[in-house]
């Protein structure tokens, strides 16, 4: 084989670095600054409200050997068909988790998907669904995981092929997914109905396993809702349609019954697939919380 | 008989057979076997949890009656996990067999919880006897059953 000339090889280093600084450019982190959070007075108890809600405990739990198995200290691995990932501790350890974390940088994370540093999350972290989360409702979740006894607890780095660059990655990815508008508040319906579709939507993120996601990893929106494969890649997952017409839940007073009881009480379609533990979280929210869920969802044909 | 005639009753006749094999297959087949002593147990579920509900009243006779069928059911059922009886339609997780004694411990939790909520007679004891009982299955499901097929 001839070696190139040397003007092809400059050639081809050229097109090289055009590709690098074009992409570098494409995926540049766009945080939000500091003066674009408002002056707000945290609640925690809302705050705690919302952990629930999201059931941040179910994916950030303790690993296992964590001094404090029922705090969110991260770290038990969490699997997905590109990788395994760690999740972050969510104490307010300084070292490890976030207690140097400022509102920006927790709005950041949430709604945009970026580190402190500016480095992407994976989408792994629902951050698509709480995009649409209320600054204030972000702000009060902080202070309540700031409330919470530090762990130090160290994680091995996610286990994704090509991590540093697959990390840059996903801020192309980001250029399209949100481009997509986020989820909207209902303008229209009862009150209960409609604080449903945003516990659902924003906080609750039950799309990110109920809507099968198309080629680009972004929901299908045309299935929302309608069920699919299951993520961690066996089994499916049940559609949340039509669940009065396929007579899974006879009204809103029996599904929150079986949202608050889970198969304790012999409701036996919310215990596999992972959904025992988002059922113990959506258990604690007041019942009047678990009622509006209920009444959101069975509204879905 | 014509030849005709015999071929035809010879055909009929195998045919016969054949499905009688194959719906013998099938009842025999562990997996729709330990589906449809589950099936059971999920029935024997129902009037429970209209108790523990209060949509019906206490009722220790019909507390150990469905108790001791679903213990029944469930006794059943743990012998119906033969090595190689998961994939196909079926919701066994493929962890049952790598992980035996984690299921054998999650499946004999479940039947000391039905043996123990088939002796309550007294209606303070019930929702705890009941949610040991739901939180066996749940334990268990959560760890070795898929969500759907």
């Amino acid at each position: 084989m001839r070696l190139p000339s040397r003007r092809t090889a400059a050639a081809i280093a050229f097109v090289l670095a055009v590709a690098a600084v074009g992409f570098g450019w494409l995926t540049q982190p766009d945080p939000l600054p500091a003066s674009a959070i408002p002056a707000h007075t945290a609640e925690r108890t809302n705050g705690e409200l919302l952990y629930r809600a999201g059931s941040c405990f179910a994916c950030h739990k303790a690993a296992q050997g964590a001094p404090d198995p029922a705090l969110p200290s991260g770290g038990t691995p969490f699997k997905t068909p590109i990788g395994v990932f760690y999740p972050q501790n969510l104490t307010p350890d300084p070292e490890t988790g976030l207690g140097r974390w400022s509102e920006a940088d927790f709005v950041n994370a949430m709604t945009r998907g970026l580190a402190p540093d500016g480095r992407h999350y994976f989408p792994a972290f629902p951050y698509m669904a709480y995009r649409a989360m209320r600054v204030a409702d972000l702000l009060d979740l902080r202070a309540y995981l700031m409330s919470l006894p530090p762990v130090k607890a160290v994680h091995p780095s996610h286990s994704v092929p090509q991590l540093g660059l697959a990390r840059r990655g996903v801020g192309l990815w980001k250029r399209i997914a949100l481009a997509r508008p986020p989820f909207a508040p209902a303008t229209e319906g009862s009150d209960s109905w409609k604080r449903g579709a945003y516990l659902v939507n924003a906080p609750g993120h039950c799309g990110e396993c109920h809507t099968p996601k198309n080629w680009l990893m972004l929901e299908d929106l045309g299935r929302y809702l309608a069920g699919g494969p299951h993520p961690g890649g066996e089994g499916k997952v049940p559609s949340l349609r039509g669940l009065l017409a396929r007579e899974k839940y006879e009204d809103a007073s029996n599904l929150t019954l079986a949202l608050q009881n889970g198969e304790e009480l012999g409701y036996e379609d919310l215990s596999s697939g992972g959904m025992a533990a988002i059922q113990e979280n959506l258990a604690k929210l007041p019942a009047s919380d678990v009622r509006a869920i209920a009444e959101y969802l069975l509204s879905l044909k | 008989m014509s030849l005709t005639k015999r071929r035809l009753a010879f055909f009929a006749g195998l045919s016969i057979v054949m499905v009688g094999a194959w719906g013998a297959a099938f009842a025999s087949d562990p997996a729709h076997q330990r589906h449809e002593a589950m099936e059971t147990v999920q029935e024997s579920f129902k009037p429970l949890r209209a108790i523990a509900v209060k949509e019906t009243p206490f009722d220790a006779a019909v507390v150990k009656k469905n108790a001791t069928t679903i213990l029944e059911k469930l006794k059943e059922a743990h012998g119906l996990f033969p090595e190689g009886s998961g994939g196909g339609d079926s919701r066994a997780k493929a962890e049952i067999w790598s992980d035996r004694a984690g299921f054998d411990t999650a499946m004999k939790n479940a039947q000391a919880a039905a043996t123990a909520m088939a002796a309550v007679t007294d209606e303070t004891a019930y929702v705890p006897a009941m949610k040991t009982l739901g939180g066996a299955c749940k334990a268990c499901h959560d760890k070795y059953r898929l969500p759907q097929q």
